[in-house]
């Protein structure tokens, strides 16, 4: 079993998600699993941080679309945060940029929306997505 | 960095895990799954499906899909001429292209397709075979597919194919070694049921010796287990006891059967089994030859006087002088036309009293602590199991002691 831990937090109807260092099959399939989960709750928007991701690899990027099409056919919002340069690049290579809303920070992403009407709440104590 | 660069890395990086994908222990399933993961995300597609193409008849099954429900085990048509075509230009097919030479595959498969949203396809090929077909939708950026990105798609498909073709090699070989592994069993139940039928007939030319036969073979391994035989010289051994008495097939049954003592002229004929026995099996090749020589010499004595060779102590084949204790042991515990059935304490003594002489001092050490494990419940009863509980435990357990014991009780080896 592995002892992968992806991080979450609740900020009220949104959630945020922080893949880590590599997000690469087994981190995409975990997040993946627990964004269907968050939509079948009810939760519509999801900020993804990549502060932390130095890496994504191709398997990720299909993971990660598959995240993002799911929200888009529940009409829920996706924005994604905190991407380095390099990782910036590669969203811009393919495309993905041209489709998904970018921000620099996570609480600009949740300030974007709370003025959005699915927005948010207060912010709540972090969690971890468990194996 | 540059945008062709940041593009070109990120299709090596692809290629790279997806070889080690393809070379990883996972289920083919697993590794089909992630290899379709592979190719969406090294070109940001949104939906895509993996089929494997069958020839009879001829269609793609859908194994593995992303973004589509319902689609695996899916099936879509492929006539032979769109296969030949495919096989001819194998790389990635624009669905809505003119002249592509599919129109009536598109045609055909209208309703198909549209779940699969399929924009375009790309066929795998592999040592010239069609192995499957990738379906492909429109890029997640809704941009048309450019020149390197068809080439990158027609590297990874090539790859993906070459992993279907080994994995269908594989099945193959599977399958026929389970095949082969079937044919072995059967046949090895086909001789041994041989062996037994032989070794039922043998019997029957004596009334007296219903099961002997068997019972030898089933004493002779027990006894050759004790003494620590295994594998292809245990299972000589086993025929051996089966087909000792083979020869007398050819000796006259009023001899066989004759209650009275038996004439000169009636025991050299009857001696001859040995020599006969030996002839009809040493005619199979190995390992019958060996087989052959041990039911020659079952009649041979440690001590040298024995028939038909008159050989001595080590002279004679090991699986002989088990042989020689399991049949003596048998019929002394069974009747015969001219007396009846000796008891074990008696069988016990006479073993006792000619081991050295008649019998391999070290094959009645092992025939005694088996008899004792017997006896103590240690393991099943096979030496006893014709003895039923109608002895003297005491005496017999004292006399296997002082067998087991006695100087010498070691066999003069193989």
């Amino acid at each position: 079993m592995s002892t992968i831990e992806i991080r979450e937090r609740l900020v009220g109807a949104a959630a945020v998600i922080y893949p880590g260092p590599y997000l690469n099959q087994l981190r995409g399939e975990r997040i993946e699993r627990r964004c269907l989960e968050m939509l079948h709750d009810g939760i519509r928007n999801l900020v993804i941080n990549f502060e932390e991701t130095e890496l994504i690899n191709s398997i990720g990027i299909s993971l990660l679309l598959g995240v993002i099409e799911a929200v888009d056919e529940s009409e829920g919002k996706v924005i994604l945060t905190n991407l380095n340069s390099s990782n910036r690049e590669l969203f811009e290579v393919l495309g993905i940029l041209s489709r998904v809303e970018i921000l620099g920070t996570e609480e600009g992403a949740l300030a974007s929306l709370v003025r959005n009407p699915t927005g948010c709440d207060q912010p709540d104590e972090g969690s971890h997505i468990p194996d | 960095m540059p945008m062709n660069t940041r593009k070109l890395l990120h299709s090596l990086g692809a290629l790279a895990d997806l070889g080690a994908e393809i070379s990883s222990t996972h289920d083919f399933e697993e590794v089909v799954q992630a290899s379709l993961h592979t190719l969406l995300g090294t070109l940001a597609i949104r939906k895509g499906a993996i089929s494997r193409y069958s020839s009879s008849p001829g269609q793609l099954k859908i194994i593995a899909a992303r973004g589509l429900r319902d689609a695996v085990g899916s099936r879509v048509s492929l006539g032979k001429d769109e296969v030949d075509r495919l096989i001819k230009r194998p790389g990635p097919v624009d669905l809505a292209a003119e002249r592509n030479g599919l129109a009536q595959f598109v045609q055909r498969n209208g309703e198909s397709l549209k779940r699969l949203r399929a924009a375009a396809i790309v066929p795998m090929v592999a040592r010239g075979e069609l192995m499957g077909v990738i379906f492909l939708s429109e890029k997640f950026s809704g941009e048309d597919y450019d020149s390197e990105d068809l080439a990158i798609i027609a590297t990874i498909s090539r790859h993906i194919g070459v992993a279907i073709y080994n994995h269908r090699l594989l099945v193959s070989i599977r399958r026929r070694a389970e095949e082969n592994r079937r044919l072995y069993r059967e046949l090895r139940d086909t001789y041994q049921n041989t062996i037994r039928a032989f070794a039922a007939a043998i019997d029957l030319k004596d009334a007296y010796t219903k099961g002997h036969s068997d019972r030898v073979a089933r004493y002779s391994e027990a006894i050759a287990r004790e003494m620590g035989v295994e594998g292809q010289e245990l299972e000589h051994i086993s025929v051996a006891g089966y087909l000792h008495d083979i020869g007398k097939i050819v000796v006259d049954r009023a001899i066989i059967n004759n209650p009275r003592p038996l004439t000169d002229r009636e025991f050299k004929e009857l001696n001859t089994h040995v020599v006969t026995g030996y002839e009809i099996l040493s005619s199979i090749n190995r390992p019958w030859n060996e087989i052959a020589y041990m039911t020659k010499c079952h009649h041979e004595r440690v001590d040298g006087k024995g028939y038909p060779q008159g050989l001595r102590g080590d002279e004679i084949p090991l699986g002989a002088r088990i042989v020689t204790v399991a049949d003596s042991f048998d019929a002394m515990m069974t009747d015969r036309p001219y007396r009846s059935r000796l008891s074990l304490e008696a069988a016990l003594e006479e073993l006792k009293r000619n081991s050295g002489r008649q019998f391999d001092a070290g094959v009645v050490s092992a025939f005694c602590r088996l008899v004792m494990k017997e006896i103590a419940g240690d393991v099943p009863r096979v030496l006893t199991a014709t003895s039923g509980r109608g002895y003297d435990k005491k005496l017999v357990v004292t006399t296997l002691n002082s067998m087991i014991n006695a100087p010498g009780a070691t066999s003069v080896g193989h």
